[in-house]
This record gives C-alpha cells, sequence and structure tokens, in this order.
C-alpha cells in the first residue's frame, strides 16, 4: 500500500530539514507516537506507535533505521516493528523530499509504502488502506501546523 | 482459542445497561457472536467479560404496529428471512437476510449484531437506510430513536454510548407504489460493493427514487444528491439519466483501492449496481400497482 501527500510549508527548506531531526517535535506529528527516542543520532531510532478503529487497538514497537538522509533534500526511513498481541508485522518505507518554492517556502512530499501483515488483515484491507491514507495526510498537516506557528 | 472471560447474563435492558456501566471498556456485548467470537479467538479483541444478551426477552420478537416493522435486536438473519410478515410486507428485507454470509451466520447473527459491529462488507444497513428506518436506544437513563443514518460513525464504530444497548430496529413501511431492491457484488467472503434503491414509480412515471450504497466506503450511506437527479421523471429521462447518476454514485461512495479491487472498479460497479437495482426495484413497483388495485392498499 502506497500513499502520498504534500504539504506547502512557510519556512526555508534548511528550517524544514533540522525539523525533521528534531525528535520529540517530529514525534509529536506522528499519529499516536506514544513515545520515541534516539538510539545512534541520524541513523536509528525506537518509537511506539498505538492506534484505533473502533473496538481493534494496535500497539506497535518500531524500530526505526535512517536509509538516506541527503541534507535538506530527501530523507528515507524504514520502521518495522510487531504487535505480539494481535501477532501482525508493520512495516513502513517513509519518504520524505523537500522541494524549494522559494527562498521562504518548501513543499514537503511525503510517501509512505506501507505493508501490514497477520492477523489484523481480519480487519479488512480497505479499514486498513483508509486508516493509512489518514495517518499520512495527519502527519504532513502536523508538520505544516508545526512550523506555521514557528513562522507566527 | 478463545481467551477466558466472565459471562453475565443480565434478564432485562436496564441490567445490560448497568452492566456496561460497571465494566466500561473490559466488556461487551454479545449476542450472536459470529463477529466477536471471530475477532476474539483472533486475538484482535480482548474482554474481561462478555454480557450475553439473548436472554432478554424485550430485544427479541418481530412485529408489525402501524406500518412500521419493529425487529428486536436479537432477531437473527435466518429469523427474518423466514417471518411471513417480513415477506408480506418487506420482501426486499426477507430477500437481503437471505444471502447475508452463509447459512450458520444466519441462524446466530443478529440484525442488531450486524449494525452495532459496522463492519463495513455488511449487507443489512444498506437496504435499511433506502427504507428511511431507525434504531431505538436505550439506558439506564432512558430511550430514544436514531435514524440509522446518523448511527454509523466509521468502520466499527457507531454512536453507541458506553452503557448504551440498541433494542430494535423500526423499519417504515414504503410508500404506496413503492418496492425496494438490493444488489451486491464481490469476490471474496463478504461484498465489494452493495446498492440498495427503493423507487416509487407509475407505470412510466418515476416519483421519488432513493439510494445508498454500502461496502465501498466507511460505512453505508444515503446518495440523496445522485437520488435528486431521477425524481419526478418519465421513465425513459430517468433510464437515460441512470449513467451520469451511476457515474455520481461511484464517486460518492468514496471507493479506495484494496483486495477487493480498485476504487475505479468498484466506483464502475456501484453504477452497473445501481441501473440494475433501479430496473428491478421499477419493476415491482409498478407491478405492485395491480397488486395494490386488487388489494386495495399500496405497500412494496
Amino acid at each position: 500500500m502506497r500513499f502520498e501527500t504534500q504539504v506547502t510549508v512557510h519556512v526555508p527548506r534548511q528550517s524544514l530539514w533540522d525539523f525533521l531531526w528534531d525528535v520529540p517535535r517530529l514525534t509529536a506529528c506522528v499519529p499516536g507516537c506514544e513515545a520515541a527516542q534516539e538510539i545512534e543520532p541520524h541513523i536509528r531510532y525506537q518509537a511506539v506507535v498505538r492506534d484505533k478503529v473502533g473496538p481493534f487497538t494496535l500497539r506497535v514497537p518500531l524500530a526505526v533505521e535512517v536509509l538516506e538522509a541527503t541534507a535538506p533534500v530527501q530523507l528515507r526511513a524504514r520502521a518495522q516493528g510487531r504487535d505480539a498481541a494481535v501477532q501482525s508485522l508493520v512495516k513502513v518505507e517513509l519518504t520524505l523530499v523537500l522541494v524549494e518554492t522559494n527562498a521562504q517556502t518548501t513543499t514537503l512530499q511525503v510517501s509512505a509504502d506501507v505493508t501490514v501483515l497477520g492477523k489484523l488483515g481480519t480487519l479488512g484491507h480497505s479499514v486498513i488502506v483508509r486508516r493509512g491514507e489518514a495517518v499520512v495526510a495527519q502527519f504532513a498537516n502536523a508538520i505544516q501546523a508545526a512550523l506555521s506557528q514557528e513562522v507566527t | 482459542m478463545l481467551p477466558p472471560f466472565a459471562l453475565e447474563e443480565p434478564t432485562s435492558v436496564h441490567e445490560a445497561s448497568a452492566l456496561l456501566a460497571r465494566y466500561g471498556e473490559t466488556a461487551r456485548l454479545y449476542a450472536g457472536g459470529t463477529e466477536l467470537l471471530l475477532a476474539m479467538k483472533e486475538g484482535l479483541l480482548r474482554y474481561e467479560c462478555l454480557i450475553n444478551i439473548k436472554l432478554i426477552p424485550e430485544l427479541a420478537g418481530i412485529a408489525l404496529e402501524d406500518g412500521v416493522l419493529h425487529i428486536g435486536a436479537i432477531t437473527t438473519h435466518r429469523t427474518l428471512e423466514r417471518s411471513p410478515v417480513v415477506h408480506a410486507h418487506f420482501p426486499a428485507v426477507a430477500e437481503m437476510a437471505a444471502h447475508v454470509a452463509n447459512v450458520r451466520v444466519r441462524e446466530v447473527g443478529t440484525l442488531g449484531g450486524n449494525l452495532c459491529f459496522a463492519e463495513p462488507h455488511a449487507d443489512p444497513g444498506t437496504l435499511l437506510l433506502v427504507h428511511d428506518a431507525s434504531v431505538a436506544l436505550a439506558r439506564q437513563g432512558g430511550t430514544h430513536t436514531l435514524a440509522l443514518e446518523q448511527f454509523f460513525v466509521g468502520p466499527f464504530e457507531v454512536v453507541l454510548a458506553d452503557d448504551e444497548i440498541l433494542t430494535a430496529i423500526q423499519v417504515p413501511a414504503l410508500p404506496a407504489h413503492t418496492a425496494a431492491a438490493y444488489l451486491k457484488y464481490g469476490l471474496l467472503e463478504r461484498p465489494s460493493v452493495g446498492v440498495a434503491v427503493a423507487v416509487t414509480a407509475l407505470p412510466n412515471q418515476v416519483q421519488e427514487v432513493r439510494i445508498a450504497v454500502g461496502c465501498v466506503g466507511p460505512t453505508p450511506r444515503r446518495l440523496r444528491d445522485v437520488e435528486g437527479l431521477l425524481n419526478q421523471k418519465e421513465l425513459p429521462e430517468v433510464r437515460a439519466a441512470l449513467d451520469t447518476a451511476g457515474a455520481l454514485a461511484g464517486s460518492a461512495a468514496d471507493a479506495v483501492t484494496d483486495l477487493h479491487g480498485s476504487a475505479e472498479y468498484k466506483a464502475y460497479l456501484v453504477g452497473v449496481l445501481l441501473r440494475r437495482a433501479f430496473e428491478r426495484a421499477y419493476q415491482q413497483a409498478i407491478g405492485a400497482n395491480a397488486g395494490d388495485a386488487e388489494r386495495g392498499r399500496g405497500t412494496a
């Protein structure tokens, strides 16, 4: 499953790039992210993500690995983890591309390849697809909102 | 394997509501269990307590009163399918019930449970929307009625309060010269697309069309904007507008690409099923007119 969106933020590209490495502020933009920590700067991180659809709750400890960091243009990372309770594997490959619109404006392109394996499929693929779309959009919008506050 | 849980067996709605209030999120109502127990066996849901509501007499039974069909929440699909009252006055509901899942599910699965679980790929909600059905909800503090259209919130989510119970589904008779049809299509265990249409018509004259689409979006939904294209028109005009209506309905259905097919495919299927369901409902509506004349009344 591939989800894509983009948002325009009114900050220079370098500022957005710096924001992406600010772990507390960035993880605040990830829906359901309960805890995140740096294991090896710019290389490995850990996070726990929780999500709920109706009565179904998912809690996944994720190992995050940075695959590519081309400052201040592109960041690729892979997050992978397993919800032990529902025996389901979640794998996300996230690509963030920063396109400079002008000196004070940057377009952030978000692309996520998501794989969900295991019993979670019982929930229904369409629900997972719809939830994935919403989460990626919330993530991008939250970054936009966080940086808007910074400007104002 | 089903994990261990406590079992409560209230004999009144008031008692069941009190149990829900006491246990909170650690308990869930249990009736047919066709969805709930499956999810629990898979480890997707865990509850300390299940509250069996099958022993509550006021949740059972089917009755037709003043043109409104009252269906107790624990009525099974099989009971609906075989009910003479439902067959006689709500034939589309009986036919839909006869094709829910398989006979094992229909034998124990309940209409109330189906609506409350709100699995997006379910049949009953879609058809009941074109019947303008409502749901009766009760808790310790009182009861109220809600249009079914407002009951669904999202996948697996309805508006029930924590201690609230769906007690009955109320289905008003369709207007005179009206018939309903529900058609579905799918290649997997559950339907990919479901379309319900109710048509009020005299020969060659369509007065009103109601349309609902299910399985495609997060919840079943009435498509009133699309209905507006078809109301109060001569039959040839309606038939000519069905392609446009189908395309609009497909778009409004909010399809996503998933294992059931691409969004475009499902949107196209909505249009196909809309046309077929319209024709079936129209033919039954004008066929019913002759019967109405004989019986001196007008119901579907």
